[in-house]
Order: structure tokens, then C-alpha cells, then sequence
């Protein structure tokens, strides 16, 4: 089963349209890789969808980059008993 | 001078200070005064307290179907007789819109006036409107009105250039009619046409000292009105200005050196270098009773004081709705539009964009908290919720917005902008994939939840239905 990174990384290659190779853990989702204000509530929707999860729509947005947003959506599954 | 800069020091609070006691929201923010206002007057200081604002009994009076349909095609006596019964439930039962005016020449003017007054309203009174002739005031005896307008024009203008008349000869006019209708027991309303370029010494003064003498000599219900007209809209309203375009001046001359009291002055003004709704207020600051308004400010040429602005700047004054229903300027509105009158879509108060915000940013601020763009409760006001018009600078906060209100979902229910994503690409994708140039109306909107919110839509129907 793939992994929580990988799955991000899948996710958000697939939204911003860019190749999954070139996406770093450092990333920002904006300024690196482009993400517009669309985007990021796309990335956000698919996000939940992948995971099968519901998360609060201001903390999710203040995510920057990919290693924080696997951070955070590891720790939102954890609280809604997804295992991961 | 930066040696005794005072340093300003940041106050850091634990609440926001919204400034509630101004910023109510609940009404249309108040206007608190400090203190007096001071104007030179023939080299003296002259104080006007604004603190009288709150017991004086300022009102509005109307001239929507005078000078209101002199800027467009006449009214049919049904739309009037709609308009009529508007303004009554706008004014309320103490009178803020005390008076309306009617034309009396033609038969339907007459049956007008007739079916206004058959619907019993104690608000707005009807009055008339007549030129300063004798012939004509045959008319409002006929009529049975107890106040009649009479255009007295007083600056050398109209005198000389237009009526063909000198000073001495204009004045023998006026006052006959006056005194004709003072003989018949019918208040006159002398309406000083032109009175920001005429001679106030020299004309004004004489003819004003002539009414307070006649109006001396008959009881108090039939003591001449002074209607100040600002004819071409040369009135300013700041102090320090020249007679006779100061406001403050012109109406303090009359109440305190001729003696017409304020509740026989009125203002009368025209919007031709946008001052109009200003100098209006303005003549209820220094002294005049009276603010002459007209629906939506049409009026001669560049239209008269929007009586829905005086509705507002009543209120802001008085601190107290004092029993206007202010969701009437909703109704007129909507009648005026379904009678083919134009009202501009950043129209205040009333136009179809008066409280819509289209960028983003902005949306976003209302998402959080409708105070922070919207000018007041305009639903509760005017039955009109602060709404967003959606572009491709709108934003998934503009979407989320128009999705929310839309569905009728407030606090905790509120949708949020993850759920509505798919809307929010599609409008994207419309500018950015399509080239498109146009804002996307209602029925666009509409169709793109019923196809991507499937479930709120049929809640939505269901409760329709219900």
C-alpha cells in the first residue's frame, strides 16, 4: 500500500498538472509549484477524497508545502480513525 | 515643530472596538456632532447648535410628481396612485415624509390628486403646485387644498430675462396671488426660484419682509411657507462662502434678520454639480425644516435630493427609525423598474449592485462577516442581502457567497469553499478555458449547484415547496 507521501504527491500532481518526480517534500504549493487560489481548495477537496476524511477548511488552507500537508493529513486521520 | 510631535502610542485591545455606538449595523451608521458650528456672518460668529436635530421636527417633503415628472414622461394616474400609497407606508404614521406636491392643470392631474387623497393617508399631505398667476389659483380653490406652491421667482434672471418684468413689477405679482390665496384661507408656499444668484438685499429681503407682514395679519395655519430654490444647483453647503450661494447664510438671513420661522422654511435643490443630497442636509443643519426630495432624485435636468438618501440621513440624524419602513424604497424601486424607469446598477440604496462586491478579496470579508462590506443590515432594511456578482476575479470566496446565500444557509450550516470546488473551476475555467468577458448571471449559478450540489439543491426545492 502506497504510503501517506506518496499518495500526497500523487494527489497534487494530478490537481497542478506538474510530474510527480519533480515534487520535493519542501515544496510550497504556491510559490513552487503554482498552486492558484482554486487550486489549493481543489487540492484540499481531493485530498479528502483520497483519504476519505473531512478536514477544517482555515487549517487546511494555512498548509504551505507538501511535507507539512502530509504532516497534517497523517495526524487528521489518526483523529478519525483512517488507517493510513 | 517635530520637537513637540506628540508620539502616538499603539493601544493594543483585547475586543475589537467596532465603534458600535455609531456603527450600529442594525440602522444606517449615526452622525454624532461634537459641538456647535461656528459661520461668519457680516463679520460676527454665529453659532448653529446640531444638537437640535434631535427635537427639532426636520421632515421630508416630496416632488416626485412635480419636479420628479418634469424629467420624464408623465406618470398614468394608476402608477401615481401606486407611488402615493408607497410613500405613505415609507413615510410612516409621524409624517417623516410630510408632504407631496401635484401639478393641477390637467384633468388627470385632477383625478390624481383625487384618488390619492380617497385612500385616507395622514402621510404625505397633498399640496399643489401653481405658478404665481391669478388664473391658476383658481385651480387649487377648485381643488379644496389647504397649501399651495407658487413659483416666485427672485433672482434677475427670471425677473428680467425671463418674465419681462422689473423688481417692482414681479413683486406686485407675487403678492397679489398671495394675497388671493390668503383670502380664500389657503396657505401659499412661496417658492424663491432661483435664489442661489439673486439679489438677497434687493429683492429677496423686501419680498420675504412683505410675506412675514401679511402672514402677521391671519392665523398661524395660514402664515406663509419660503421654499428656497436652488434652481440650477449653485447652493454650496461649506462655510465661509458668499452670499448668495452660501447655504448657511441664505437660510440664517431669513430665519433670524426676516423672521420666517424654521418650521415655514424649506430647501429645494438640484443635483447639476453633485451637491444635491449634501446641500439638502445641510439646510436642515442651519435651520430649515423642511428637505424638498424627489424618488430616486429624478427631477429637472440633473434631478432633485433622493428622497431615499433624506430617508437615510433622517434616520442617521434622529438616531431612531421614528416609524419609517424603510423596506418601502425596496417596494418603489421595484415598481419604478417594472414601470420602465431607469435606476443605475450602483444606484444607492436601491440598485440592482447597490451591496453586490465582485472582487475576491472582498467576498472573502463578507464571508467572514457581513460588517466588514456591507453598509448596513440591508436585508433587514431594505430587504436586500449583501450579495456577490460572480467574475473570474470573484474567487472561491465570491463563489462560496453566492452558494450560501443562494441556499439560505447561515452560521454553523454555512457550506464551505472545499465543497463547492467543482463550481469554483467551472467558473475559472470559463474565463481562463473560454475567453469569457461577462459576469455569470443567477440562472448559471443556479443550474451549476442543482448539477454539482445535488443534495442542497432538492433541500433547497423541498423547503421552497414547503
Amino acid at each position: 500500500m502506497a504510503t501517506v507521501q506518496e499518495r500526497v504527491i500523487a494527489v497534487t500532481a494530478r490537481v497542478l498538472n506538474v510530474e510527480p518526480g519533480s515534487i520535493e517534500l519542501q515544496d510550497n504549493f504556491a510559490a513552487d509549484l503554482g498552486a492558484e487560489s482554486v487550486q489549493s481548495v481543489e487540492l484540499v477537496a481531493m485530498f479528502e477524497e483520497e483519504f476519505g476524511i473531512e478536514m477544517d477548511e482555515d487549517a487546511a488552507l494555512a498548509v504551505e508545502t507538501v511535507g507539512s500537508a502530509v504532516e497534517f493529513i497523517t495526524r487528521i486521520c489518526k483523529e478519525q480513525g483512517r488507517s493510513v | 515643530m517635530s520637537k513637540n510631535k506628540k508620539v502616538h502610542q499603539l493601544q493594543e485591545v483585547p475586543e475589537p472596538n467596532l465603534l458600535t455606538d455609531t456603527f450600529s449595523h442594525s440602522l444606517p451608521p449615526f452622525i454624532h456632532f461634537d459641538g456647535p458650528i461656528s459661520e461668519y456672518i457680516d463679520g460676527e460668529p454665529v453659532e448653529f447648535d446640531p444638537q437640535t436635530l434631535k427635537t427639532r421636527d426636520i421632515h421630508i417633503t416630496d416632488t416626485t410628481f412635480r419636479d420628479g415628472q418634469q424629467a420624464r414622461p408623465p406618470y398614468t394616474i394608476d402608477q401615481m396612485v401606486k407611488i402615493y400609497d408607497l410613500l405613505a407606508k415609507l413615510s410612516g404614521p409621524n409624517g417623516v415624509v410630510r408632504q407631496t406636491e401635484f401639478f393641477l392643470y390637467t384633468k388627470n392631474d385632477r383625478e390624481t390628486l383625487d384618488r390619492c387623497r380617497a385612500l385616507g393617508h395622514s402621510y404625505p399631505e397633498c399640496t399643489g403646485w401653481i405658478r404665481a398667476v391669478k388664473g391658476d389659483f383658481r385651480l387649487v380653490k377648485e381643488a379644496g387644498l389647504k397649501e399651495t406652491g407658487m413659483l416666485t421667482s427672485c433672482s434677475d434672471y427670471h425677473i428680467f430675462l425671463k418674465s419681462r418684468m422689473d423688481r417692482a413689477k414681479a413683486m406686485a405679482s407675487y403678492l397679489e396671488v398671495v394675497d388671493a390665496a390668503l383670502e380664500a384661507g389657503i396657505r401659499p408656499r412661496c417658492h424663491l426660484e432661483d435664489i442661489t444668484r439673486a439679489d438677497i438685499d434687493g429683492f429677496v429681503l423686501p419680498f420675504v419682509d412683505e410675506l412675514m407682514a401679511r402672514s402677521a395679519q391671519v392665523p398661524e395655519e395660514l402664515s406663509v411657507k419660503i421654499r428656497l430654490c436652488d434652481t440650477m444647483g449653485f447652493g454650496v453647503s461649506y462655510p465661509g462662502v458668499q452670499l448668495p450661494r452660501s447655504i448657511p447664510k441664505l437660510i440664517y438671513t431669513l430665519n433670524k434678520k426676516c423672521g420666517v420661522p424654521s418650521d415655514r422654511l424649506e430647501w429645494h435643490g438640484h443635483n447639476d454639480f453633485h451637491k444635491v443630497h449634501s446641500n439638502a442636509a445641510t439646510s436642515w443643519l442651519y435651520g430649515c425644516d423642511a428637505a424638498n426630495t424627489s424618488l430616486f432624485g429624478f427631477g429637472e435636468r440633473t434631478g432633485n435630493p433622493p428622497l431615499e438618501g433624506a430617508i437615510m440621513e433622517y434616520i442617521a440624524l434622529k438616531g431612531d427609525l421614528c416609524g419609517v419602513d424603510t423596506t418601502a424604497i425596496t417596494a418603489l424601486a421595484d415598481y419604478m423598474h417594472s414601470i420602465g424607469l431607469p435606476i443605475p446598477d450602483n444606484y444607492p440604496f436601491v440598485g440592482r449592485a447597490f451591496n453586490t462586491t465582485r472582487a475576491g478579496i472582498h467576498a472573502g470579508g463578507l464571508r467572514q462577516d457581513e460588517r466588514i462590506y456591507n453598509i448596513f443590515d440591508t436585508a433587514k432594511l431594505l430587504g436586500r442581502p449583501a450579495r456577490v456578482a460572480i467574475t473570474d476575479k470573484s474567487g472561491t470566496d465570491g463563489a462560496v457567497v453566492w452558494v450560501n446565500e443562494f441556499l439560505g444557509l447561515k452560521g454553523k450550516d454555512r457550506i464551505n469553499k472545499i465543497k463547492i470546488h467543482k463550481l469554483a473551476r467551472w467558473i475559472m475555467d470559463q474565463y481562463e478555458e473560454h475567453g469569457r468577458l461577462t459576469a455569470i448571471s443567477d440562472q448559471e449559478l443556479e443550474a451549476k449547484v442543482q448539477e454539482f450540489l445535488p443534495e442542497y439543491w432538492q433541500r433547497r426545492q423541498n423547503q421552497s415547496v414547503s
